[in-house]
């Protein structure tokens, strides 16, 4: 995909910064920030009460192209979005040095749940027409309204469960592991209940690690491929499926159709359905396992074993 | 002081008391006296008790029968210990035959210089005399050698004791072996190490010779512990590792008193030497002997003795002040246990020893004393080897000494914040009644319980320390199962007087946990005493209180909030990641390289799109699209009015086909004004392209 406008637009880059957090005023430890992940952790412990996250953001567009380019009236306007509960809000900043904007962005807990999108865009007057995009943030923030850190990346939650007395898992409490997903999360359920199993994908003996290992990538595919089923199942369209979902499948479609562009992968599921493609799907969910590479360690153990064994 | 306070007549009492000194160590009674000088048996009673005082001519005969210098009755001098009066004693063997070859109590302890430091550290802190100030503890090691060692083996009559030593130095025994072995050692070396223990602000060995009192459980007595009030057992068990500290078994003690016994404080000296059974020219020797004046009333005894200046002198144990209390000099000091053997090595083990046991008793609150005062120094032939360090519990035990400190400045908070807080929390323990007093009722007491967060520096974080009463280390134990998520920290538990809350439930809780604790006051656990002490259920009490002291300490160290998830076995982390995968820098599709237009005057896009084709046997067959850039929601397309190749491709329709094995195609398109939701000027467009199967829609 290109995009291409029909006037005049920045070529360099614009880059935010989030440099302060505060809740209600408190200024939250740098901690909470990541530059790095530009991702801000505002989920805080001791504090259960907030209503405001106030953060101080700086933007940096290239100053001499600003000088020398067709634009007139600049302005530069924050945006918060998030797409979980459809919430797009803007700030317009004031600008310090020419070619610098610092502002604050206030977010309101009762407007968001997840994870809100920090960005924004540059805006000009263009040939006479006002309230151009000339430039949008290069990279966006993510502020995380769940996360205690900052970089805490996404990931399947995992937990262990003793299946026999967890009511919503009885009906498989013979099984080692068992999957549940819901809109908001994929949870994968290990049987603490299942003789062994923790001792095994816990222990730390090097002796043990291909066994480890070849768990490991059996219980991964098993969850990739339903992870995959789920998500597929609930795509629909062109548009990418939100949460755990679109994540699966951005993971993933890449391994189904490496001739295809992902938008374009994502269409080919919505037209042959869930049902035409498993045998993509065991491909792609055994890579995201990294069964290849367990099983080839499982297998080169095993024959090292054999000849001391006999 | 009293030598110098005047007359006979202004002063009777202190003349009695020396006049009574004198008799006992003539051994001459009062009505021998009395018959010498031709008075009654009652004048000289009523002498000695100073209800009287003698006229000028007896006094001069007394001088005379009990063969002093003219004028000692108005200075009242002691005899000097040159005049061979001070001498060893040695005890003669059982009758019966019987033999002991070794110390008992001796047996009863892990030995090492650490649990010697502990014991006579412990004796001085039960012994506090003065409770507004601190006990000050001093420890010092000296190597003698050359005429050093010689003066002070004069000092210790060690020509009368060596052959005594080398009698008992049996290879066959325990004992024996290490008394041969420090005598070779002493010869081959010609060095001599005493360890000097002194006290101030301490009791000091009061009481009279034999009777019940501080000087005989010392110095008389085997496992009496002479327990008084709150003490662990001061001079109890404790006392045979002072004298396991010795090679030799051999310590000389010097005293100062804080009642003055015979109406003197100063320099009450005396040494006892620990021997097993040894026999010696012929007579059969039980194995202790005593450094004294001999005892004329008794035999084979030896009394304490009021030295003069000079021999404490000589003895090395010249006391540094005139404040109560007792110098123990170690003679021939070696660690039994065998690790520290150097002065340097020793001075390291005694601090880190009293740090490790007595570092709460160190620790002062806000404008207070502390309870206890410790240093260590180390010298050779009276020159520094190691100076003098006070042990400074913040060095050695940081997060506990805050923990305690935050205690007495009650600093202490409800919930672990910031990381120097330190938690209050009370355990409580129900001390059953005595069995001596079986009616009585359960008590109920409240221990407190302190918990911080250790020091970054601490090897052994996450540990419980328990102590009563003087505040001596006595349990030291790790705490499991500590919840996931918690920070290290550093648990106290005090209990006991410990508290400082002063309630009378206090000293029955204190008695209890006594009585808990074994003779190395390690651990509060069952123990004979206990179940003999108590009622029925004293251990299962005991049991529920340190339970319910490690539960504090989890629930106080616990993340406020339970970790949200229990993260993966690390071997499944890397398998369970979101997080997108970055893109390959060569796609396996076709892309747009290159987009240039303009909206023309109609209003219609005009654009010229480059693509880059992976190279491949079968043509890429692509539908373009052109669509409407939006900030949300779905994206309106716009149709083609006009589609033309420029190059490696072709049109069927609106599809197109690649030439095969092409690594780029070039086409233009011009949009159909009609079909755009807005007026093309006002919005951005985005070129993408749509792999079509085999030209069809």
């Amino acid at each position: 995909m290109k995009q291409i406008a029909p006037y005049p637009v920045l070529a360099g880059e614009l880059t935010m910064t989030v440099q302060e957090a505060r809740l209600d005023d408190v200024a939250l430890p740098y901690g909470t920030i990541s530059q790095q992940d530009h991702t801000v952790g505002l989920h805080r412990v001791d504090r259960d009460d907030w209503r405001t996250a106030r953060l101080s953001i700086h933007i940096n567009a290239p100053r001499h192209e600003l000088d020398a380019g067709p634009w007139y009236s600049l302005a530069f306007f924050a945006t918060a979005s998030e797409r979980r509960t459809n919430t797009h809000s803007a700030v317009k900043l004031m600008m310090g040095q020419p070619g610098e904007w610092t502002g604050e962005v206030d977010l309101h807990r009762d407007d968001h749940f997840g994870r809100v999108q920090l960005s924004g865009q540059l805006v000009a007057t263009v040939n006479d027409v006002p309230g151009r995009v000339i430039a949008t943030v290069a990279r966006p923030w993510t502020v995380d309204f769940q996360a205690r850190r900052a970089a805490q990346g996404e990931a399947v939650q995992t937990r262990w469960v003793d299946f026999a007395e967890d009511p919503h898992l009885a009906w498989c409490r013979s099984d080692p592991w068992a999957l549940i997903t819901t809109d908001d999360v994929a949870i994968l359920n290990l049987n603490s209940g299942f003789d062994g199993l923790r001792a095994i994908l816990e222990g730390t003996k090097a002796a043990e690690r291909p066994i480890r290992e070849g768990l490991a990538a059996q219980i991964g595919t098993a969850m990739w491929t339903a992870l995959f089923n789920e998500a597929a199942h609930q795509a629909e369209g062109h548009e990418w499926p939100e949460g755990w979902r679109g994540l699966v499948l951005r993971r993933m479609l890449p391994d189904l159709f490496p001739d295809h562009s992902p938008d374009d992968a994502l269409r080919e599921i919505v037209n042959l359905g869930v049902g035409g493609v498993q045998p993509r799907v065991m491909h792609a969910a055994a890579k995201q396992a990294r069964m290849p590479r367990s099983l080839g360690g499982f297998i080169r153990s095993l024959q090292k074993i054999g000849p001391e064994d006999e | 002081m009293t030598q110098d306070d005047g007359s006979i007549t202004r002063d009777p009492v202190a003349f009695g008391a020396w006049l009574g000194r004198q008799l006992r160590r003539k051994g001459m009674s009062q009505s021998e006296l009395a018959t010498a000088l031709n008075v009654t048996r009652a004048a000289v009673s009523a002498w000695i008790t100073g209800r009287a005082t003698p006229r000028i001519e007896n006094i001069q005969a007394i001088e005379e029968i009990l063969d002093l210098a003219a004028g000692s009755s108005e200075t009242r001098d002691e005899t000097p210990e040159s005049s061979g009066y001070v001498a060893w004693h040695h005890r003669l063997a059982h009758s019966d035959g019987g033999r002991e070859l070794g110390n008992p109590a001796a047996f009863a302890f892990d030995s090492s210089l650490s649990i010697a430091a502990r014991e006579a550290t412990q004796n001085s802190l039960d012994e506090r005399w003065d409770k507004t100030r601190p006990v000050r503890v001093r420890f010092t090691l000296h190597e003698l050698t050359g005429e050093r060692l010689r003066r002070l083996q004069e000092a210790i009559r060690w020509d009368d004791l060596a052959p005594h030593i080398e009698a008992a130095g049996d290879q066959k025994q325990k004992v024996g072996r290490m008394l041969a072995d420090g005598l070779r050692e002493l010869r081959e070396t010609g060095k001599l190490l005493l360890l000097r223990i002194d006290d101030y602000n301490a009791n000091g060995l009061t009481g009279s010779e034999y009777e019940d009192g501080r000087f005989a459980a010392v110095v008389r007595r085997q496992l009496d512990s002479h327990k008084k009030g709150i003490a662990g057992g001061s001079f109890g068990l404790g006392k045979a590792t002072i004298w396991g500290a010795s090679r030799f078994g051999l310590v000389v003690m010097n005293s100062t008193l804080s009642e003055p016994h015979e109406d003197l404080r100063e320099r009450r000296l005396i040494g006892r030497i620990d021997l097993p059974w040894h026999e010696l020219n012929g007579v059969q020797y039980a194995g202790p002997a005593w450094l004294g004046g001999r005892d004329p009333l008794r035999e084979a005894a030896a009394r304490s003795w009021w030295a003069g200046e000079r021999t404490v002198e000589e003895l090395y144990l010249t006391r540094g002040s005139s404040d109560p209390g007792t110098s123990f000099l170690i003679v021939g000091a070696h660690d039994p246990s065998g690790e520290a053997t150097t002065l340097e090595e020793m001075h390291m083990v005694l601090v880190r020893g009293l740090a490790t046991h007595f570092w709460a008793s160190m620790v002062a609150g806000r404008g207070q004393a502390p309870m206890l005062e410790a240093s260590v120094e180390a010298l050779r032939n009276g020159q520094s080897v190691v100076a003098e360090e006070r042990v400074d519990p913040y060095r050695y035990e940081p997060a506990r000494a805050r923990a305690v400190r935050a205690f007495l400045d009650r600093t202490t908070v409800s919930q672990l914040v910031r990381a120097e807080d330190v938690v209050e929390m009370a355990v409580p323990l129900t001390v059953p009644p005595s069995k001596s007093d079986p009616q009585s009722d359960l008590v109920e007491h409240e221990a407190v319980l302190l918990v911080t967060p250790a020091h970054e520096a601490e090897e052994k974080p996450n540990r419980l320390v328990g102590m009563r009463g003087t505040r001596m280390t006595v349990l030291d134990r790790p705490v499991t199962g500590v919840p996931l998520g918690a920070p290290p920290f550093q648990a106290v538990l005090l209990a006991g007087t410990a508290t400082g809350a002063g309630a009378p439930t206090d000293e029955v809780a204190e008695a209890f946990l006594r009585a808990a604790e074994p003779p190395e006051h390690n651990d509060w656990k069952p123990t004979e005493d206990l179940t003999a002490t108590y009622a029925r259920g004293a251990m299962t009490r005991l049991r529920e209180f340190r339970r319910a002291a490690f539960a504090k300490v989890r629930s106080a160290v616990k993340p406020p909030e339970p970790v949200a998830q229990e993260g993966p076995p690390a071997i499944l982390r890397d398998l369970v990641s979101l997080d997108p995968t970055p893109l390959p820098r060569t796609k396996g599709y076709p892309t747009v390289k290159s987009a240039t237009g303009e909206v023309d005057d109609s209003g219609a896009w005009r654009i010229r799109v480059e693509i880059k084709l992976p190279e491949r046997e079968d043509p890429w067959v692509l539908r373009p699209l052109l669509r409407f850039a939006t900030r949300s929601g779905p994206k309106p397309e716009a149709r083609w009015v006009e589609l033309s190749a420029e190059s490696n491709c072709e049109l069927i329709g609106d599809v197109l086909v690649c030439v095969a094995r092409e690594r780029s195609a070039v086409f233009t398109g011009v949009s159909d004004v009609s079909s755009h939701p807005v007026a093309g000027r006002m919005a951005i467009a985005e070129i993408d392209l749509v792999q079509a199967k085999d030209g069809s829609q």
